[in-house]
């Protein structure tokens, strides 16, 4: 209603009619991204799927040259970071701020050492030459890894789709860093209440989505 | 939000280049788009009369065959990624859709800038290839040709990643507009045709984009690391690329023509002024065809080496498509069989769909046939069906819906006599330099070959010839929109007795909110039978049925207005 | 619209739950890649992978009880990518067969070049279809 009559809280835009829609509106586009972060990582696992397919025994012989306990530890740190997410709603939808605010802090401190993780996965990786496509020389600076013992063509391929995977999918942790500093700031200054958590919701959906991706990721690439 | 004075309304509400560039009216970001979109349909207009001047004889006529490569590859990114997608969903989407849904905006007007701005950034970003190597090998990039080439192709690629950002930002926003924020009483049912084959297009923007976005990345990425996915030099498969591209590229053909069926079924209705026949029917067959849209791309693979068995999957499915397009057709030939057909200039591009349309329709599903692809296969047959179904198809019903909302968007009216004319020498234009393609395509004549044999010289001089007529009928229409701007009769608040909430309940040109008060609906967008009834009343259409509350019985129809336009 | 759907209160006992039954299942696909399923190696992998996405999906995101729209959304979302996957492969498994499209797949006729290179004449029976 664009008329005076109006007694909406201040977070409602004049061309919603009510705080319900604008929430459900904003949900419903947070999931329609979503779709399209899916589709767009469809297309990474369908080069996976492809050349798994032709090479099966480059992609079983080359996933344990990636080290599964990090990969592993990594799962862990983003599964909890979900989990702080979801109990962060949890605590605004009761109207704690506090609880809120500790919740984000946590989930962006885990985000951060996934990233420190993954930035000594790569670090290896790079300083044995298992790099992608045309980089990719396990010989040239190789430092006790033995690259040979594996005997596997293809080799090239497979670190190429590693690191695009895992590249495109440490971009969008990167950008969830930055999105989860905006509104732990946001929520410092308590912009926040159980009436009103539309960014909270959307950037937790969005989090769980790269959790959801990792799921996927840390399987197929380092356990079979 | 208080009422607007008298006499203001979206485009003199508020003035200098602030109040435009950080707007968040869906209707002034249509505008912004109309022009960016317009520039660059010049720009690749342009392109087109070299590459056919070029071609007018065979041998060097006005350039050497580097700048013909370049040329029509330019033309084609051009008009595809920042013509023909944009055209109507950003430009006609924009402006109408929520004026159409009785919203006061879309659902995210913030997003609704940021689009056109990441769209305006992809564009210069597409323009900067142009001084930093060589592009050529068409729009469709294929690996590893694409790889080997300049640098250029990093532009490109980053260029059309970031376009493809604006078309999933305006496509999710109308997803969420239609879902959320109907006018009360406006149920699906009721929604104008232009709503659903906008929603449909929506839907394959949300969809596919994202694929071109890995596609362009991983081959950004092949370019600028040689990470070998679809380099066979380095292990990789160009097939896939192929397979990669036109999961998006074909549903892309979708976005580009289904908005113009949404565009044909709105005029149709109205100028025919009857219920649009099949009025289910017709909505659901975009849905259909956007998902059907999805399982056909590999008919572009035919003699790429793809396996025997997709292709005739692919083939077969490719058939299917023709089923609800078909139903389309004999529906809006239906609907002006019943009705009584007003030949006004909008009309004009509605009928004259139908036959291009329908040509490059039926071209399109001999070229689905498998031993018939591998005989026409980048021939100038496919160019001749490319062409129209997209200048045929998306730009003829761009032309008629822009005839139909221009009174709508800025208050006045074109010279309706010469918008005949123009149309007519459009329809000839684009016969002539077209429909001899079809015959060079089936004579053999490949396409994108900068030079040819001499027995094709007379089809090809033709076509030329046919380009300046059509260019020619293009700079007619760009001379009198503009001159209506200047000196245009004021238009009418419905001047083609449409019954759309855009014509119905919303001043000329529209208010900055859109409506007084949110309009309630209590019948179809195409209940012409109820308007009759009315009419014989003695029913007028006044100032007073501008927003309107709708449940005043008055509403069940607003009256079609009885003076004819000139 | 759906009032409330979206705005359902999760129980802080079932977020427990769920990422203790998340850990659970990380710990048991990282044992079960240390034993030798064979052909069941992959689908396994996939199938534990799916049922921890299921889990933030339904009750970290909340779908379960959000409005049928989103789902519809995902859903879609979901559709595609296997249509995507499968018709592709529909190319890759059977690149190369040109001259036969019911039976046989581009090994078996690595195998039967293989046969007439070797020419052996009792192995020419897997040369089915080829002209």
């Amino acid at each position: 209603m664009a008329n005076p009559q109006t007694n909406q809280p201040a977070h409602v835009k004049h061309y919603f009619v009510s705080s319900e829609q604008q929430f459900d509106a904003a949900k419903m586009g947070m999931w329609l991204f979503l779709v399209t972060e899916i589709l767009l990582f469809s297309g990474m696992f369908v080069a996976y799927t492809i050349y798994r397919s032709w090479h099966p025994e480059t992609w079983m012989a080359l996933s344990t040259a990636l080290d599964w306990k990090l990969g592993g530890l990594n799962t862990l740190v983003l599964l909890a970071s979900s989990f702080t997410v979801a109990m962060g709603i949890n605590q605004i939808q009761r109207g704690n701020q506090k609880g809120l605010l500790i919740n984000l802090i946590l989930t962006f401190v885990f985000a951060g050492v996934f990233l420190v993780v993954k930035y000594f996965e790569y670090a290896a990786k790079i300083e044995h030459g298992l790099l992608p496509g045309a980089a990719f020389d396990p010989h040239g600076i190789s430092h006790g890894f033995d690259y040979a013992t594996y005997n596997v063509p293809y080799g090239p391929q497979f670190f190429s789709i590693y690191f695009v995977m895992t590249g495109i999918h440490g971009f969008h942790v990167l950008v969830g860093m930055g999105l989860f500093a905006w509104i732990t700031w946001k929520a410092k200054n308590g912009a926040f209440s159980a009436d009103y958590y539309t960014p909270v919701e959307n950037c937790g959906l969005y989090w769980h989505l790269v959790d959801i991706i990792w799921i996927f990721l840390f399987p197929l690439l380092y356990l079979i | 939000m208080s009422h607007s004075a008298p006499g203001l309304n979206y485009l003199n509400h508020a003035k200098g280049f602030k109040s435009w560039a950080l707007t968040l009216d869906h209707k002034r970001i249509g505008i912004m788009y109309m022009v960016a979109v317009s520039l660059a349909f010049l720009a690749g207009g342009i392109l087109a009369i070299l590459v056919r001047l070029e071609l007018l004889g065979p041998g060097e006529t006005i350039m050497g065959p580097d700048a013909y490569n370049q040329s029509f590859t330019l033309h084609a990114v051009l008009m595809i990624f920042a013509f023909i997608i944009p055209a109507i969903p950003a430009v006609m989407g924009n402006f109408v859709l929520p004026i159409q849904l009785g919203a006061k905006d879309v659902a995210f007007p913030r997003l609704n800038l940021a689009s056109l701005y990441i769209y305006l950034i992809g564009a210069v970003i597409v323009m900067l290839a142009l001084v930093n190597g060589r592009i050529d090998g068409g729009w469709t990039f294929y690996a590893p040709y694409s790889t080997s080439i300049g640098n250029g192709i990093l532009f490109v690629t980053a260029g059309v990643f970031v376009m493809g950002f604006s078309s999933i930002l305006t496509g999710l926003n109308f997803i969420v507009t239609v879902h959320k924020m109907r006018a009360p009483g406006l149920t699906w049912n009721r929604l104008p045709l232009f709503i659903w084959s906008i929603y449909a297009t929506s839907i394959v923007q949300v969809l596919a984009t994202p694929v071109i976005g890995i596609t362009v990345l991983l081959l950004f990425l092949e370019k600028a690391f040689s990470i070998g996915i679809f380099d066979p030099a380095l292990g990789g498969d160009p097939v896939l690329f192929q397979h990669f591209f036109w999961f998006y590229s074909h549903p892309a053909v979708y976005i580009m023509i289904l908005p113009a069926f949404g565009v044909i079924s709105d005029l149709m209705g109205t100028f025919s002024r009857h219920q649009v026949s099949g009025y289910k029917f017709v909505a659901l067959s975009s849905v259909a065809i956007a998902f059907l849209g999805f399982l056909v791309w590999g008919h572009h693979m035919f003699v790429s080496g793809q396996s025997a068995v997709s292709s005739i999957v692919f083939s077969l499915i490719t058939y299917l498509i023709g089923i609800p397009t078909g139903v389309k057709v004999i529906n809006w030939v239906q609907t002006m069989y019943k009705g009584s057909v007003q030949l006004k200039s909008p009309m004009l591009y509605a009928i004259m769909f139908l036959f291009t349309f329908s040509i490059g329709g039926f071209t399109g599903i001999m070229l689905g046939v498998l031993a018939i692809d591998v005989h026409l296969h980048d021939t100038y047959f496919v160019v001749a069906h490319f062409h129209y179904v997209m200048m045929g198809g998306n730009v003829i019903a761009a032309l008629g819906g822009l005839h139909y909302w221009w009174p709508k968007m800025f208050g006045k009216m074109y010279n309706e006599f010469l918008a005949k004319i123009a149309a007519l020498l459009v329809f000839i234009g684009f016969n002539v330099t077209f429909f001899p393609q079809f015959i060079l395509g089936t004579q053999g004549m490949p396409r994108r070959y900068y030079d040819y044999l001499p027995q094709y010289e007379s089809l090809h001089e033709l076509s030329t010839y046919g380009s300046w007529i059509l260019a020619a009928g293009l700079f007619l229409i760009m001379f009198y929109l503009i001159a209506s701007l200047i000196n245009g009769k004021k238009a009418g608040l419905n001047p083609w007795g449409a019954l759309t909430l855009e014509w119905t309940h919303t001043t000329t040109p529209p208010d900055h909110h859109n409506f007084h008060d949110t309009p309630v609906v209590t019948r179809g967008a195409y209940d012409f039978h109820l308007a009759r009834h009315l009419f014989e009343n003695g029913g007028e259409v006044s100032e007073l049925d501008l927003g309107g509350d709708g449940a005043a019985p008055s509403h069940e129809a607003t009256p079609v207005p009885q003076e004819p336009v000139a | 619209m759906s009032h409330d759907s979206g705005h359902h209160i999760i129980p802080v006992k079932m977020l427990y739950a769920v990422i203790g039954i998340l850990v659970f299942l990380t710990v048991l696909t990282v044992a079960l890649a240390q034993v030798e399923l064979g052909v069941f190696e992959v689908p396994v992998a996939l199938a534990i992978a799916l049922t921890k996405a299921g889990f933030v999906v339904m009750i970290f995101m909340a779908l379960k009880w959000d409005n049928r729209v989103n789902a519809t959304i995902l859903a879609v979302g979901g559709l595609f990518v296997v249509v995507f996957i499968t018709f592709i492969l529909l190319d890759t498994e059977y690149r190369g067969d040109l001259s036969n499209t019911t039976e046989g797949t581009i090994m078996d006729q690595q195998r039967a070049d293989q046969a007439m290179e070797g020419r052996e004449p009792e192995r020419a029976d897997i040369q089915f279809n080829r002209q």
